[in-house]
């Protein structure tokens, strides 16, 4: 089994990268690192999941510039049910274009029907609480804008926090296995149990994962915290 | 405007001598107060004559001390915000502080210490004539995002007029405002050094002008080092001040430029601290000082106590180290130097960020972007406490660290009871920049009382 972690150089902000390294652990899958001028290894072969983590602000154009080629194959991918998940603002980069804070439009690869804005002096923090089917998900966005659009029900259902932007329960996007969120950092290690359906839809039957008892006391206690509705949600 | 502004500083000036008697001085309220009553306040506070700033994501602290404690040796009459905050009320204060009512600035130097991200509110007002730029490294997610961002908005608020002086070893910082006048520092190769990252983190990792791969020459962590574009031709820039012969053994480095060098007694035995020394020293030559004044003027220069305190009983060195929480980074450079350390170590993290706790819940995000992986060694016990103590215990289990080396108590000082305390071996509580420091300071007497009650 194959993880592909596209544009590691760029895409590694935030502790994203323990996504891939957490799963790949849990697993046995060998991990497939491809640069910015590599062929991603889905064009031409079956990996279990693709992933891409938070980025820089340049670093978008560049991965967008690095993709752009490969969007048929992905959308090939995406439609046989291949599995990639997209965290952070990575998101962005799949949309139509990201609104600048002058109001210019930064065209990026419009794979998924939303647009964003970016606005450099008012970063979003705040802390995240949702469902993916019955799983509570918890998690942390720190991000410079949000994203509009029809995204049905989107990857997750908001309980708390802000949705795809704050005035929507949607949380990210999801078409097939194609999943993207906001949230940042090591959501599969915050998310035990969402890390183990993730695995399920890779193919992993029973899945079990590498220090799952300490990973699930971890998760119960931010969930207890974070469903305390005297907690402030946002920085 | 003038009227204001002279309510302002008699205002904030009055409340100096209120606050130290009611024992609150230290505090930025002077600066707080100064600024509600005439927001204007630092574009009309009288300044020194000559202005020094200190901005970066690591080591600002310990070069502002560098170059207060080098001119006061000097004879300058210094003014600086070393005892309160970098941001614009610290600054503030910091002014109205050294100015009469009649608004007459009584030192000659100011070296303020900026917050990369205060320089947008502080230097429309003021315009230092020289100012180093450390480094810039990840920090806090939620203020710094990543240190592109803060090099660009370091790039959009530095005044033109600036001298800037800058770390040819990091490709990020050395590249901010490009059109300012500009010197570059830097250490030559250490024995050391190596060619690969072996950190989580390493924000340049492709070339700024082609996007290609990068080679280091030589890398000392992260992004430091010297590097070339094999496509492009790209490479760092060369050192106007140049850091050679560094040596831990000797303590010593000397510090090389086009019109001569000077040997210089290292502050500690970190290589963080070599770069804040060789900034400093490239910050005082910029200013005018011969290489024999600045050695005679840093010669008793020390580490402050409160980022590293060592005591000993009983043979056993209890050690309280700042390790700024929600900074991978500048964790990462302080386990890397307990690894380094010979003999067997215990380290208590107390780095919990208390006052994030107070508020909402600590993103804990940047735990996976620390290098942990450095303390899984079977000479190091680590226990793991406070509020994130959870998530803190599943890290360290995924750096590899054995369960036999992990501990876990909720409550600090119970935490603190599960130390080894044998004798030879070193205990490491690792606090945060602020808030946790009060606590790591309780917690290190109940250790010390540990260790001295410990049965040999």
């Amino acid at each position: 089994m194959t993880i592909e972690l596209l544009y590691p150089e760029v895409c590694n902000l935030y502790g994203d990268l323990m996504n891939v390294e957490y799963l790949a652990r849990s697993s046995g899958a060998e991990v497939v690192r491809t640069g910015l001028r590599d062929t991603p290894r889905f064009t031409t072969e079956d990996v279990a999941l693709v992933y891409m983590g938070s980025v820089t602000e340049r670093g978008q154009e560049l991965v967008r510039d690095a993709l752009a080629p490969h969007l048929e194959a992905l959308k090939k991918r995406t439609d046989a049910g291949g599995v990639t998940l997209v965290t952070g603002n990575a998101l962005e980069i799949f949309g139509e274009y990201i609104e600048l804070d002058g109001g210019e439009r930064l065209p990026m690869l419009g794979f998924l029907p939303i647009h964003s804005t970016r606005r450099l002096l008012g970063r979003y923090n705040a802390m995240y609480l949702g469902l993916y089917g019955d799983l509570k998900i918890v998690g942390f966005k720190s991000q410079f804008g949000h994203s509009w659009g029809d995204v049905g029900e989107g990857l997750f259902t908001t309980l708390r926090g802000a949705g795809l932007n704050p005035d929507v329960k949607p949380e990210g996007v999801r078409i097939g296995n194609f999943m993207a969120t906001y949230l940042i950092g090591p959501l599969t290690v915050l998310n035990p149990l969402f890390a183990k359906e993730l695995l399920r839809l890779m193919g992993v039957e029973d899945p079990k994962l590498l220090f799952e008892e300490e990973a699930l006391d971890a998760y119960r206690a931010r969930l207890e915290d974070f469903s305390d509705p005297k907690r402030n949600f946002t920085y | 405007m003038w009227f204001k502004f002279t309510l302002a500083l008699w205002a904030a000036k009055l409340s100096v001598p209120v606050l130290k008697l009611t024992r609150h001085n230290g505090t930025n309220f002077p600066g707080e107060l100064a600024m509600k009553i005439c927001p204007s306040f630092l574009r009309y506070i009288d300044k020194p004559a000559r202005i020094l700033a200190v901005t970066g994501t690591n080591g600002k602290t310990t070069v502002t001390n560098l170059l207060c404690d080098a001119l006061t040796a000097a004879g300058h009459k210094v003014l600086s915000n070393r005892a309160g905050s970098n941001m614009y009320p610290g600054v503030a204060t910091a002014l109205l502080t050294g100015t009469s009512l009649l608004n007459r600035c009584h030192s000659d130097v100011a070296v303020l210490e900026i917050d990369e991200r205060s320089s947008r509110l502080i230097f429309p007002h003021l315009t230092p004539e020289i100012m180093v730029v450390t480094n810039l490294f990840r920090d806090s997610i939620m203020r710094n995002a990543h240190p592109q961002y803060i090099a660009d908005f370091l790039t959009r608020y530095i005044p033109k007029e600036t001298r800037l002086v800058l770390n040819a070893d990091d490709l990020i910082s050395s590249a901010v405002a490009p059109d300012n006048d500009r010197v570059y520092f830097g250490i030559e190769r250490m024995t050391t050094d190596i060619t690969e990252c072996v950190n989580r983190l390493n924000d340049m990792r492709i070339c700024p002008k082609c996007a290609g791969p990068l080679t280091y020459d030589y890398l000392r962590y992260h992004h430091i080092g010297r590097v070339r574009c094999r496509e492009c031709g790209f490479e760092s820039p060369a050192y106007d001040y140049a850091g050679a012969d560094a040596s831990l053994e000797a303590m010593s480095v000397t510090v090389r430029d086009k019109s001569g060098a000077g040997t210089y007694r290292l502050i500690s035995d970190s290589v963080f601290d070599i770069y804040n020394l060789v900034a400093a020293v490239a910050m005082l030559r910029e200013f005018g000082m011969t290489h024999e004044e600045i050695g005679r003027c840093l010669s008793e220069t020390r580490v402050v106590g409160t980022r590293h305190t060592d005591e000993e009983v009983n043979g056993v060195h209890v050690i309280n180290q700042m390790a700024k929480g929600l900074n991978a980074l500048a964790c990462s450079r302080v386990f890397d130097y307990i690894a380094s350390r010979p003999g067997e170590k215990e380290i208590l993290l107390l780095m919990n960020c208390l006052s994030d706790e107070r508020h909402w819940s600590e993103n804990v995000c940047w735990l996976y972007d620390a290098d942990f992986e450095f303390l899984a060694d079977p000479r190091i016990h680590v226990i793991a406490t406070g509020p994130r103590g959870k998530d803190y215990l599943l890290r360290l289990k995924l750096a590899g660290i054995q369960d036999g080396q992990i501990d876990y108590a909720r409550d600090e000082f119970e935490a603190a009871e599960k130390l080894y305390l044998r004798p030879g071996s070193s205990v490491y509580l690792l606090y945060g920049a602020d808030d946790s420091l009060d606590l790591a300071f309780k917690v290190r007497q109940k250790v010390l009382a540990l260790a001295k009650e410990a049965k040999r």
